[in-house]
């Protein structure tokens, strides 16, 4: 679909354009997503790092197990903490993949069929990982004893 | 909505004389992508925790291997380049006046990650050569000697009622 001619809104004197008149649609989204990607990366900014540290850095991949997991997870803190940063992470990949979605798949079906390809995988690891973070309970052992 | 597109090959977008500012945004999204392939995964594999925990310890056998420490740097490296450079990017964004130092303050996300990743680099992958310990050497060492302790390893606190199953007759087990 070709843009209409005033798409841009005016020149303006000394560069660029100016804000063009909304037609098509009266929506604010991309407002958020704009705020949401900053509030976001912040938060990320000391979780996804802290996250990193501790794991490669502190603990080490080497020592890693299923069981130090669910020791970890016994604490609803740190559960709620896994929760917040899945949330958030996901999320703010998942907008980050539509940019890039809508810079390089012009074709409007073939933007729908990969953004829901994508997004079928991405919200359905999300909702497994938040499942299971929520769902944990430490009183059932993993294995049989 | 965009304009006509013009799309060519990827050829003709590295051939593109872009300064810093192409440069960290390709980075910027590069690795931002990249961290979304992983993630998945990782979620994914590590939500198994709650019924298949054998399932997460043999992925785990797969992360161990050089290979993929290899990969887990990179996963580090993009990472905190994706947060110095979204940093970068949203102090611009909020104090426009900082646009003037626009490329000084991108060269310094990526210095800064560079000289960050020194330390990590070698924690990370001295263990792959012998040339250090893995991290966390000493902190299992002391969780395992707790754990043997205790005899047995961790299984969450004692159900405080047990379940009322019928015995099992016949049978191997």
């Amino acid at each position: 679909m070709s843009a209409p001619a005033d798409a841009r809104g005016a020149a303006r004197t000394g560069g660029g354009y100016s804000r063009p008149a909304r037609k098509d649609h009266r929506s604010n989204f991309e407002l958020y997503s704009w705020f949401f990607m900053r509030i976001s990366g912040l938060f990320l900014l000391f979780a996804a790092v802290y996250h990193l540290v501790w794991w490669n850095l502190i603990v080490g991949v080497e020592h890693l197990s299923a069981d130090l997991v669910r020791e970890r997870w016994t604490n609803p803190f740190w559960r709620l903490f896994n929760v917040g940063l899945a949330v958030f992470a996901m999320l703010h990949g998942l907008n980050g993949l539509r940019y890039s979605i809508e810079d390089y798949v012009r074709g409007p079906g073939w933007r729908v069929a990969v953004k829901t390809f994508f997004y079928t995988i991405i919200l359905a690891a999300l909702a497994w990982g938040v499942f299971a973070l929520l769902t944990f309970d430490p009183t059932i052992p993993a294995r049989p004893a | 909505m965009a304009s006509a597109p013009n799309v060519r090959g990827l050829y003709t977008a590295l051939r593109y004389r872009g300064r810093t500012g192409m440069w960290t945004w390709m980075l910027h999204r590069a690795t931002g992508l990249g961290i979304l392939a992983f993630l998945v995964i990782h979620v994914a594999d590590t939500a198994a925790v709650i019924y298949w925990p054998e399932f997460y310890d043999n992925t785990l056998d797969l992360y161990r291997s050089p290979f993929f420490r290899v990969a887990e740097l990179l996963i580090f490296f993009s990472v905190l380049y994706h947060a110095l450079n979204g940093l970068r990017i949203i102090v611009q964004d909020f104090w426009p006046m900082v646009m003037r130092h626009q490329r000084t303050l991108a060269y310094a996300a990526a210095g800064l990650t560079g000289l960050l990743m020194l330390p990590v680099a070698w924690l990370m992958l001295a263990p792959l050569f012998g040339l250090a310990e893995e991290p966390g050497t000493e902190r299992h060492r002391l969780r395992m000697d707790r754990s043997r302790e205790n005899i047995s390893t961790f299984q969450g606190p004692a159900a405080t009622q047990p379940a009322a199953v019928p015995p099992i007759t016949g049978g191997a087990r």
